[in-house]
């Protein structure tokens, strides 16, 4: 079985030719740079399985008071770490790779495309969306906890052991602190017996450890949410003649938060709020203030950013619902039935920008949108978004999930799930308008490109995958639903009867709910 | 299971106007902020129907506008009726019981008050004996009347509660500056640091504080804890948003006398014999964009 490519992005090195255009391409545990002009594995570089130790002994200092709840990775210690996220600073000399061990890998882009890993550092929590900023000297990165840290593209020589927090005194403080426990509540401030008796055992205790071990690299925490963050971005705009960096925060509580950059990151500048279920995906249009967000709704937020001002819904639920038809019609199956599975569930996985040709032979940009599992490119060009009675969107059929797609010159990449009967997991394409088609962009095929960059498949071949495990790496999205009613309070307050068949019930589902003691649960 | 289903009888046994019972809405006074609730939350600030918390100031529809005005003719009531004539003002996040919001109430009877709580029955609580106090107030016979006490002046009309989740859906409620005064009274403490990311005050929630609230505005805490006490303080304080208001001229403020005294939390540490740690912020103008 061929393992797919779960990230892909585009690298231009400098002084590069046209037609040798590069492509980093993530399989599992192993970076690849592919050379896709001329069909040549530049480099390949993978992740060791030491790391999985160091985390373990990360985990263990966290905990203090008792051990960490059990990290349910799918990776035990022996495997070698997925890569999760792949990102290429904007002077394309580094590529800044998120593994799902909770590290972040610095490569350097050395010579004719070779890597050179530069730094690993292991953060709190586990990350969901990197960026390095244009400074090309700053990485900003999200994580599953809601924090976004910025942290130097490449650490300095001797890292300064210290816990930057807004608000938090340095590693000073804690080493100052008397090393003896000493607990926080008092027999003034707990009542109840257990309680009490919880607090005395305490007192007696010794060499108590609570604290937390501080990361020990340099990094600020520039903002956070109380919930998981989806995704980050970093987008600047022109005011006054100035330029003015913000970032822009998604979570699954529906939020799309708009922050000003460091280093006054901790004003909140507005919110975008509309949407009713969870945000997987921004994406900035350039050239426009327009902001597109797409997550557990069937409908794509197009937003005035700068107003924070939802300027359409564009629907894509009919375009969502005519693959999962087709789909099942190829299948044999119950498409009414499909349908009626697939139309409470559209989740989109990705969102992107692509350049093409318009009929007229100018410039535009089309958005391009991924839905989890589902076998189409949805695409729109971006002067459609707006125009009120347009909700058409093109589907460029393919054959598998697409996973992540790149822009190489004025080709599009497109990596696909095609995992089970050895067909290419790089798609190549190319977009363009014809005008009989009323203006629709089409894309097109290129067997060329696709030819050569079958070199990256061969030497992918022997990486191990097996059903399950991929499906837990390519597809999370979908569990960023909420199970709605499944939780209510048992006195009836609020509480909806949920159709148990109708739920997302997902045994791989990693969320953990947590409910109130003395609320009786409905079970389903 | 016992508990719940009879409580939920209990309370409503009563007859209208009569005083809610606290021992019908107990509940474990611990909830974990990061769970997926099941919450009710306007997507939108917008989209909040204040008009059934405040029926009291709720606009009316003006006499200019006529009644087939074909912008209004659309949802003419739904419009009008959902229409303030106040926005809320002052926010006390975790209000419990609601001591606090019924001894301020009387003291701002023009301003709009909200209590926001995590737990359903105590959250219902708060708002029946809101309901309650209201109706008292209207059946109190004039002053003039012979009325034994005087008639609370706003008649309670003016502070109401809702169940939510502000940690994470403070911006769902109100807009950017809406807020002139925030209470963060007795806080659950999360003594474990493991948790700390769970308390109502954190570095990062403080940039929500300073998103809802006007410049200006302030921030109230107290607690009986010390540990929780400065590490509100150091929070708060080194939060560019906000800056420490000076002990005294925090003592002179009427809300702090209020608090230490009024809160249910308050009277029961007052019982005990605990200490009160009280730290009043005021909300700074952002800086210019650098």
């Amino acid at each position: 079985m061929q393992h797919p490519f779960q990230c892909i992005a585009s690298v231009q090195l400098p002084g590069q030719a046209t037609g040798e255009e590069y492509l980093a391409a993530a399989c599992g545990p192993r970076l690849m740079l592919v050379n896709a002009g001329k069909g040549i594995v530049a480099a390949r570089w993978s992740t060791s399985p030491t790391n999985a130790t160091s985390e373990d002994k990360y985990d263990e200092a966290e905990a203090g008071e008792r051990p960490a709840k059990k990290q349910k990775t799918s990776n035990a210690a022996s495997h070698a770490p997925n890569i999760i996220k792949l990102t290429v600073s904007p002077n394309q000399q580094y590529i800044v790779a998120v593994t799902d061990d909770k590290f972040i890998h610095v490569l350097e882009i050395v010579g004719h495309g070779e890597l050179k890993e530069l730094s690993q550092r292991c953060m709190p929590k586990r990350p969901c969306a990197i960026q390095v900023l244009p400074d090309n000297a700053t990485i900003i990165c999200g994580d599953k906890f809601g924090d976004v840290y910025s942290l130097p593209l490449l650490p300095s020589e001797v890292a300064p052991i210290q816990d930057v927090e807004p608000g938090a005194e340095d590693g000073e403080a804690a080493k100052q602190e008397d090393p003896a426990f000493k607990p926080s509540a008092t027999v003034l401030t707990v009542h109840s017996k257990r309680n009490r008796m919880a607090l005395e055992a305490q007192m007696q205790q010794k060499n108590f450890t609570a604290k937390k071990e501080p990361l020990k690299f340099e990094h600020k925490l520039l903002l956070g949410h109380v919930s998981m963050l989806t995704d980050v971005i970093y987008a600047t705009r022109e005011v006054e003649g100035k330029q003015r960096g913000h970032i822009i925060t998604a979570d699954r509580d529906e939020h799309i938060r708009i922050s000003r950059a460091p280093p006054q990151s901790h004003i909140i500048e507005g919110y975008c709020l509309g949407h009713t279920e969870f945000v997987s995906k921004l994406c900035l249009i350039p050239g426009t203030d327009l902001l597109v967000s797409g997550g557990g709704d069937s409908w794509l937020g197009v937003w005035d950013w700068p107003t924070f001002k939802l300027r359409r819904k564009f629907d894509i639920r009919d375009a969502v619902l005519d693959v999962v038809e087709e789909v099942a019609q190829r299948a044999d199956m119950d498409t009414t039935e499909a349908i009626k599975q697939a139309d409470k569930s559209v989740v989109v996985s990705g969102l992107w920008t692509a350049p093409f040709t318009n009929a007229k032979g100018k410039q535009e940009i089309a958005l391009l949108v991924a839905c989890e599992r589902r076998p189409s490119l949805f695409i729109v060009p971006v002067s459609r978004l707006m125009l009120k009675k347009d909700q058409k969107t093109t589907q460029s059929r393919i054959d598998y999930p697409v996973l992540d797609v790149a822009c190489v010159g004025d080709r599009l990449i497109v990596s696909v799930d095609g995992r089970r009967d050895g067909s290419p997991c790089l798609r190549v394409a190319q977009l363009h308008q014809a005008e009989e088609t009323k203006g629709e962009v089409l894309s097109e095929k290129d067997e060329e490109m696709e030819a050569k960059l079958q070199c990256l498949m061969t030497s992918s071949k022997d990486i191990p995958a097996d059903d399950k495990a991929l499906d837990d790496l390519l597809y999370g999205v979908g569990n960023l639903r909420k199970r709605r009613g499944w939780d209510a309070p048992g006195d009836g307050a609020g509480g909806t009867e949920v159709d148990p068949t109708s739920m997302p019930m997902d045994p791989n589902h990693t969320e953990v709910v947590e409910v109130e003691d003395d609320l009786t649960v409905r079970k389903l | 299971m016992a508990g719940p289903p009879n409580k939920r009888q209990k309370r409503e046994e009563k007859h209208e106007g009569q005083m809610p019972q606290k021992k019908f809405y107990r509940q474990r006074a611990h909830a974990n902020p990061f769970s997926d609730h099941d919450l009710t939350y306007p997507e939108h600030p917008s989209a909040m129907r204040w008009s059934e918390h405040y029926p009291h100031f709720v606009a009316t529809i003006p006499a200019a506008v006529p009644k087939d005005d074909p912008i209004a003719t659309r949802d003419y009531n739904e419009y009008y009726v959902a229409r303030m004539e106040k926005r809320v003002e002052v926010a006390d996040i975790g209000c419990g019981f609601g001591g606090l919001l019924f001894a301020l109430a009387p003291r701002m009877p023009a301003t709009l008050i909200l209590g926001l709580e995590i737990r359903t029955s105590v959250a219902e609580f708060v708002q029946d004996k809101a309901k309650a106090l209201r109706l008292q107030q209207q059946q109190q016979p004039p002053a003039s009347a012979g009325a034994e006490t005087p008639p609370v002046p706003g008649g309670y009309e003016n502070v109401s509660c809702i169940r939510a989740n502000t940690m994470k859906f403070l911006p769902n409620f109100f807009a950017k500056a809406q807020l002139t005064k925030i209470f963060l009274c007795f806080p659950d403490p999360h003594f474990k640091a493991r948790k700390h990311k769970a308390r109502i005050v954190s570095a990062t929630l403080n940039s929500e504080y300073a998103f809802v609230l006007a410049p200006g505005g302030m921030v109230y805490t107290i607690t009986d804890v010390e540990d929780l006490h400065v590490w509100m303080v150091e929070h708060l304080a080194a939060h560019p948003s906000f800056a420490r208001v000076a002990e005294g001229e925090a003592e002179g403020d009427e809300c702090v006398a209020v608090m230490r005294r009024e809160t249910e939390e308050g009277k029961k540490v007052e019982r005990n014999g605990g200490r009160k740690f009280v730290a009043v912020f005021r909300r700074l103008e952002d800086p210019a964009w650098p």
